[in-house]
């Protein structure tokens, strides 16, 4: 499983993008998916800058694939309302975020994230993430993705 | 209406698959069929096929890379970024089939395609040749680098058996990659006609070309005999499904190889056998005319088929003319001859890069040993490629080495040719002379015929 109860927090403490990517970075550090925050943190904010990774709905997924990256991840976080120079223009308060090494060689976790992406388009789906109340109800959610 | 997206960004990792799911649900939206191809970080999955673009109404390619595009010519294509798909996906559908023709944006260019396509068609006698001779090539230049390592020990010195120079001709010989080189060429036509069945019937075909003597030529129609009779084995010849596994494995092989091998035997192997005998006898008759008529004869012949039975009748007429101890003015002309086709397309290949692809610009590196050693094989794969322009030519090239060879009154000893019996040439100086105007003429002429690849 990419994602685990460590890589959520369901009120993340953040007023802008910076600093939702470095508490959800911090927890991917703590469980050893990373081996250099910051470095993974640089990836992640080059990836925004080419352009925002806020796809509208108020969901962002930033990712960076670097060597920072020890083991493919998925982190998640609820926050109250970022700026995050969506699409749409709406604030965000879902955020995906996933990393993947630079040298990897396999190719599941990269097809798990494409379904997962292509979920997110789906409102039912964005509804049942919202109405989401612990990290067992998301983890719930997401393993009918998987 | 049938849509169809391709969708890629530059880490693969999401955008690509969300713009793919957008373009999906906006066209089932409005009750079209759909088809997204993705290229991310996994690779391209559910690529699009030609049916599927000859079918679609309009496609839709949001990518922040760049994507193959030559597949989408004459379609309607609207080229979006990742972003532009995932903001306005409604909008998408209506304005794809509203955006403009990709490729062909006027008439002329239109036409100019339907011309290439129809090319494309033609050439397709040239492709299975292609396909024959660039499997050939590595047996060529292996036997005849084997053959000439040979020579090096002396011209006959594979004739003591056990010895390190009779290996290397065994493994280069007509034992060896030599005698692979026709049944492979002639299979491998086949193969590019008939796909996989057709390999077995035209290696068989290409085996009796050479017991009939009749050169890398009968080796051509070998194949395409074998690659046309398997085509229509496969369509003439309709099994009860519980059968139809016996096709492959049991009836085309059979019934193939041996629709090749009696046409081979009874068709071709009759004129071969009178060819050479009427041109042996011919050139008997024609000695003691006029030598420099002879000569250039005598190169005409030795280029047109490269071991077929008119080389065969020229070589055996010159070693005829050998007497034991004295050279013979005869015998210098067919060595000659046999060393410039090689040496020519050697050449050729070095003035003239762009006219030849690039295993044959190798294969042109090779051909000069070839030639040296007077391995005229060398030249085979020029020939069998393009033999409309590449036999004339060398005809051309050898037949002024050959009468030129007689002009300077060269003669040679030893019934073999190449760098390793020039001791027993006399008049070198002549001689050399001669072989260079070969060589560049048959170069020039290739030059001037062949086109240039594309």
């Amino acid at each position: 499983m990419l994602i685990n109860e460590a890589l959520i927090d369901m009120a993340l403490d953040a007023d802008t993008k910076e600093e939702v990517v470095r508490g959800l970075a911090t927890l991917a550090y703590k469980d050893g998916k990373i081996n250099d925050c910051e470095k993974y943190i640089e990836a992640v904010l080059n990836r925004e800058a080419e352009y925002s990774t806020a796809v509208g709905f108020g969901i962002a997924i930033p990712h960076g694939k670097t060597e920072a990256v020890t083991e493919p991840f998925l982190g998640f976080g609820k926050v109250k309302e970022v700026d995050w120079n969506a699409l749409d223009t709406k604030p965000v308060d879902l955020v995906f975020i996933i990393g993947v090494p630079k040298k990897d060689s396999g190719s599941l976790h990269l097809k798990l994230l494409a379904k997962l992406s292509r979920k997110l388009m789906n409102e039912t789906f964005r509804d049942e993430l919202r109405k989401a109340e612990t990290k067992k109800d998301i983890i719930a959610i997401l393993e009918t993705v998987f | 209406m049938k849509i169809l997206g391709v969708t890629a960004c530059p880490t693969g990792i999401a955008h690509t698959y969300m713009a793919a799911e957008a373009i999906e649900q906006a066209a089932k939206g409005k009750g079209y069929d759909v088809k997204v191809e993705t290229r991310g970080s996994v690779g391209v999955e559910n690529e699009l096929t030609p049916q599927d673009i000859k079918e679609a109404d309009a496609i839709i390619l949001a990518c922040d890379t760049s994507v193959p595009m030559e597949r989408f010519n004459g379609k309607r294509v609207l080229s979006i970024s990742v972003s532009q798909a995932l903001k306005d996906s409604e909008g998408l559908i209506a304005k794809a089939l509203k955006a403009p023709i990709y490729g062909s944006s006027n008439l002329t260019d239109e036409v100019a395609d339907i011309k290439k396509q129809r090319a494309a068609g033609r050439t397709g006698f040239y492709k299975h040749l292609m396909n024959g001779v660039s499997f050939m090539i590595p047996f060529v230049v292996a036997g005849g680098i084997a053959i000439a390592l040979s020579f090096l020990f002396g011209y006959n010195a594979f004739e003591q058996e056990g010895t390190l120079a009779s290996y290397l001709m065994s493994i280069g010989g007509g034992a060896g990659a030599f005698g692979l080189m026709v049944p492979i060429l002639a299979g491998y036509i086949a193969y590019s006609i008939a796909d996989r069945p057709g390999l077995a019937p035209g290696m068989i075909g290409g085996a009796i070309a050479i017991q009939l003597n009749s050169g890398f030529l009968g080796g051509i129609i070998a194949g395409f005999l074998a690659g046309y009779i398997v085509v229509l084995i496969k369509k003439t010849i309709k099994l009860p499904k519980t059968l139809q596994g016996i096709l492959p494995v049991l009836i085309i092989p059979v019934l193939g190889s041996l629709a090749v091998g009696l046409i081979m035997f009874y068709i071709i192997g009759g004129p071969v056998a009178s060819i050479n005998t009427a041109l042996y006898s011919f050139l008997e008759n024609l000695s003691g005319t006029n030598a420099v008529i002879l000569g250039l004869i005598i190169g005409l012949m030795m280029a047109f088929d490269m071991g077929g039975p008119v080389n065969k009748a020229a070589y055996a007429f010159g070693t005829g003319t050998l007497v034991a101890g004295t050279g013979s003015m005869t015998m210098a002309a067919v060595m000659a001859a046999g060393m410039v086709p090689p040496l020519g397309l050697a050449l050729a290949t070095l003035l003239f890069r762009n006219k030849f692809s690039k295993a044959e610009r190798e294969a042109g590196k090779a051909a000069v040993v070839l030639g040296l050693s007077f391995i005229t094989e060398g030249a085979i794969p020029f020939a069998a490629a393009d033999p409309i322009r590449v036999i004339p030519s060398i005809m051309v090239g050898s037949a002024v080495t050959g009468a030129l060879s007689m002009l300077f009154r060269a003669t040679l000893a030893v019934p073999h040719g190449g760098l390793f019996v020039l001791f027993a040439v006399e008049n070198i100086f002549g001689y050399i002379i001669a072989l260079a105007a070969g060589a560049i003429v048959t170069a020039f002429m290739v030059g001037a015929l062949k086109k240039n690849v594309s």
